[in-house]
């Protein structure tokens, strides 16, 4: 397998390695193309808690300045308020210095249109052309703009969300809350939204400096200390941020997670049921929302992966869909602010568990059972482009094919999904079934299939 | 044709032409792989383009593992004391000194507080052409500390330095015009200090330069206009970084930029002997006042560079230049316009006198300096061909041509900032010293026609 590149320039914005490809140079440079293609104007700047963030945001500055834009610095910022922020601030845009979840050594940015959205392909594109050309607008220094600071840049999305949901029910049950932040930027905001819901909480892991005390992405394994943390707190429940608090892992009372395709089941059920509309979820998302939303009539549509997918799908449908996102945990209400929010996914659940009265193992148990595999192999986008078409007439008539992205067949008791990684040179392969041995049987076909197929791809 | 300047200690041109993140950045990733891996000084001056240059340098050396210590808006000299008691290993400081609002630079000050000499200068140079700055990961980054409270260590030194229970007896009334630089939230501090009376104008540190930030007669309307109606014993001028200062007296007489230095050494020359140094284009004034009191004097180059570099190898008392920079040895090794500002004032209390009297003890000459615009291709060899203008008399070409007899000099040099070409003459005699001038700058203007 050829070395995997250290600078990654893609729809997601740019990711690259702090001491080698992400250099203060190469930001800043991404910074005068962004602030030329926005056109000046205030540019909200924030960062997640990462140790390299504040090196990378200073070179983000210094671009926006040479421009003539107005940077607002707001420091360690969770993304999803960050995003609002930049909607509701009525800014030109903004740029968010954060790897997600990729570990400690990265760092990157991600580009925000003043509608608090990430750029579109189309734009991406438009700003990249930018970017390639090197032809900066900068302005003399007559022109320049000042750079302000925002000290409270969550405060909007912590008032919209306390004026969206049902906070006094909420506050009447004094949830006990075990909250681990990850050493991210939701630290910011979680122990005040929770408390202004009125939940005894247990942090941990909730200094937002960015030593990730375990890896940034909540999966089941790197989540086990919270869950021992709910067994001696005797918790509620349990909640996991990854580093830029887009998405959440859930905990339940007895200490065990729940996995991350149930967030959003969780999510769609609760939702579905105060109010039945569209729903909208990528390719890779379990099936379990799909029974979620027949039993109250409503039609789920499917994306390709990555977010800005699913919210370009919100933002085109009408009637508008109640509720979208990710089975990585990424929860979207299009009437919070159409992006992956952790906060509120949380504020959905609390309610959840408020308005009905239960643990979140009894809501856990009637959410529809399926097993779910995700599996990688070596390999390029070309070399998946190849396995794609041999598996498509390989798997001829055993099922219903999607080719929106990769491959994915829904058979009879199961479906499997092939498709090249957008970060990575490899290819997933995600397979469900309602009983484990299906899944298990279909992924080894399929990987069976594509070490047959090897010398061809 | 964009301007760029690369001194010895630093690089300095107009913001959005060649003053550019990228720019800058570049030279600051080559100060940092030079300190390798240190803690660095950062402050600047108002300059509105300031925020950038600021935001640049401090990510470039957090990417080589320097600590940025961010002073925010300071004077150099500040910045240039406090090197060694915040144990840095030097320091980066923002500042186009006199030149406008367009303009904007990075000094390099060295571990000891120093402006860079030639040889670390060459070193930083040789780092940014190479293009190859260290780059740390990320356990071995840097990070930014406020370091603004410091500079009470410097309030404190000078309080030390200067005797001002001495001027605060004198009970001075003081005008000082901070140009809305850098010396502009220091004012108060500094009149605190030293205990006088402080009319300040010019002191909202905005960015915005009511006139050129350069202190000399021309930019003096404003401390003249005020000075006899409030009564005021003396006034001074500051440049944006607090390196140069011209004084007006309470005559409202504004005195040319040349007399600060000669000012100061009349007076320190008296207590303590020893050489003192200036450059090839400051005033006869300081010969006379040397000559005088018995102390050597030693020309150098232009710049601050050459002239601190000298002083510390010659184990001299003072430095100074006819653009209003003046360096005790003593206190640092720096032009430092708020000791400068001190030592004046002392004299005038310990003295009782006010400060045209001091002034009067001066010899007066007549200096006449203009400046002509070249092509930065060919202003070297312009120059050198202003040697056929002189070729009947002895010429020192140490900095430029120079060509001195009996009643005066005039020097003809490129400028270290700007693509100009300086011509410097006096004369005891005013119409003597425009003529000497006159002269050269007819011929300068031949060759480049």
């Amino acid at each position: 397998m050829k070395k995997v590149s250290s600078l990654k320039i893609s729809i997601s914005g740019v990711r690259g390695m702090i001491g080698d490809s992400l250099t203060p140079q190469l930001a800043a440079a991404f910074a005068q193309a962004f602030g030329t293609y926005v056109g000046g104007g205030p540019v909200i700047v924030g960062r997640d808690a990462r140790p390299s963030g504040t090196m990378i945001e200073q070179a983000v500055i210094a671009g926006l300045l040479a421009v003539g834009c107005q940077p607002v610095d707001v420091g360690v910022c969770p993304i999803p308020s960050f995003l609002f922020l930049t909607k509701e601030s009525k800014a030109s845009g903004g740029v968010a210095v954060t790897a997600s979840h990729n570990p400690k050594d990265w760092n990157g940015m991600k580009f925000i249109s003043r509608d608090g959205l990430y750029l579109t392909p189309h734009q991406t594109e438009e700003f990249l052309d930018i970017y390639h050309q090197g032809e900066f607008y900068l302005v003399e220094p007559e022109r320049y703009k000042g750079l302000r600071s925002e000290p409270n840049p969550v405060e909007p999305h912590l008032k919209k969300l306390l004026s969206h949901f049902d906070v006094e029910s909420i506050f009447r049950k004094r949830f006990k809350v075990a909250m681990d932040c990850g050493n991210g930027a939701g630290a910011v905001l979680a122990p005040r939204l929770l408390g202004a819901l009125g939940c005894q909480t247990v942090f941990i892991h909730a200094v937002p400096d960015g030593s990730f005390a375990h890896h940034p992405e909540p999966l089941p394994e790197n989540i086990t200390e919270i869950c021992r943390t709910v067994r001696h707190q005797k918790a509620d429940v349990g909640f996991v941020q990854d580093a830029d608090a887009d998405r959440l892992a859930i905990v339940n009372e007895k200490g065990e997670p729940l996995g991350e395709e149930l967030t959003l089941a969780l999510a769609v059920q609760y939702m579905l049921g105060k109010n039945p509309g569209p729903v909208v979820c990528n390719l890779s998302t379990s099936q379990a929302i799909d029974d979620i939303a027949r039993l109250s009539g409503a039609p789920v549509v499917r994306t390709r992966i990555g977010e800005i997918n699913v919210v370009d799908k919100i933002l085109a449908m009408d009637p508008r869909p109640v509720i979208g996102g990710e089975g990585n945990g990424g929860v979207i209400l299009p009437d919070i602010h159409p992006c992956r929010d952790s906060f509120t996914a949380m504020c959905i659940i609390l309610e959840y568990m408020a308005a009905s009265g239960k643990t979140v193992s009894a809501l856990q148990k009637g959410l529809p059972k399926y097993f779910m595999i995700k599996e990688k192999v070596e390999g390029s986008a070309e070399q998946a482009y190849r396995l794609v078409n041999l598996l498509k007439k390989k798997y001829e008539g055993q099922g219903k094919m999607d080719l929106r992205d990769g491959l994915k067949i829904q058979m009879k008791d199961h479906w499997i999904h092939v498709r090249p990684s957008n970060t990575e040179p490899i290819i997933r392969i995600i397979a469900e079934a309602r009983r484990p041995e299906i899944a298990r049987a279909a992924v080894r076909r399929l990987k069976r299939q594509i070490a047959a197929f090897r010398q061809k791809m | 044709m964009k301007l760029l300047k690369i001194g010895i200690s630093g690089v300095r041109g107009i913001v959005g032409e060649s003053i550019t993140p990228r720019l800058v950045m570049d030279f600051a990733g080559a100060f940092g792989t030079f300190v390798n891996a240190k803690p660095v000084l950062v402050a600047r001056d108002t300059r509105i383009s300031g925020p950038m240059l600021h935001a640049a340098c401090a990510s470039a050396l957090l990417s080589s593992g320097c600590s940025v210590l961010d002073l925010g808006v300071c004077p150099t000299p500040i910045l240039q004391l406090l090197v060694k008691p915040l144990r840095a290993m030097g320091g980066i400081s923002i500042t186009a000194g006199h030149n406008d609002i367009r303009w904007n630079a990075l000094t390099f000050v060295s571990r000891d507080g120093t402006y860079l000499n030639s040889f670390q200068g060459a070193e930083v140079l040789d780092i940014y052409h190479l293009g190859k700055f260290k780059k740390v990961t990320t356990d071995h980054l840097g990070r930014i500390k406020d370091a603004e409270r410091a500079a009470d260590t410097y309030f404190e030194k000078l309080a030390d330095f200067i005797n001002a229970a001495s001027v605060a007896k004198a009970g001075l009334k003081v005008v000082i015009d901070a140009c809305n630089g850098a010396g502009a939230p220091f004012l108060g501090r500094l009149a605190e200090t030293l205990g006088f009376e402080l009319i300040p104008i010019n002191h909202e540190p905005n960015g915005f330069f009511p006139h050129d930030p350069e202190p000399r007669p021309r930019n003096a309307q404003q401390v003249v206009s005020i000075i006899k109606a409030v009564g005021a014993d003396v006034g001074f001028l500051l440049n944006s970084d607090v390196s140069r200062v011209s004084i007006v007296t309470e005559m409202g007489e504004s005195l040319s930029e040349e007399f600060t230095f000669p000012l100061v050494a009349n007076d320190l020359l008296k207590d303590q002997c020893g050489p003192v140094i200036t450059n090839l284009s400051t005033s006869r004034m300081i010969e006379d006042v040397t000559r005088s009191r018995n102390c050597p004097l030693i020309r150098t180059k232009v710049g601050q560079s050459y002239a601190i570099q000298s002083l510390l190898q010659e184990n001299g008392v003072m430095a100074g230049e006819g653009s209003g920079g003046v360096a005790l040895a003593k206190f640092q090794p720096a032009f430092d316009g708020f000791l400068t500002m001190g030592a004046i004032l002392e004299a005038m209390a310990r003295r009782g006198k006010k400060i045209s009297e001091l002034v009067e003890e001066l010899p007066r000459y007549h200096i006449v300096k203009e400046k002509i615009y070249c092509p930065p291709t060919k202003i070297h060899s312009v120059v050198n061909e202003v040697k056929r203008f002189f070729h009947k008399h002895d010429l020192d070409t140490s900095d430029g041509i120079r060509v001195e007899d009996k009643h005066g000099w005039v020097q003809v040099r490129t400028s270290g900032t700007e693509p100009m070409i300086r011509i410097i003459a006096e004369d005891r005699a005013k119409d003597r010293a425009r003529q000497r001038a006159d002269e050269v700058i007819h011929f300068i203007n031949l060759i480049i026609k």
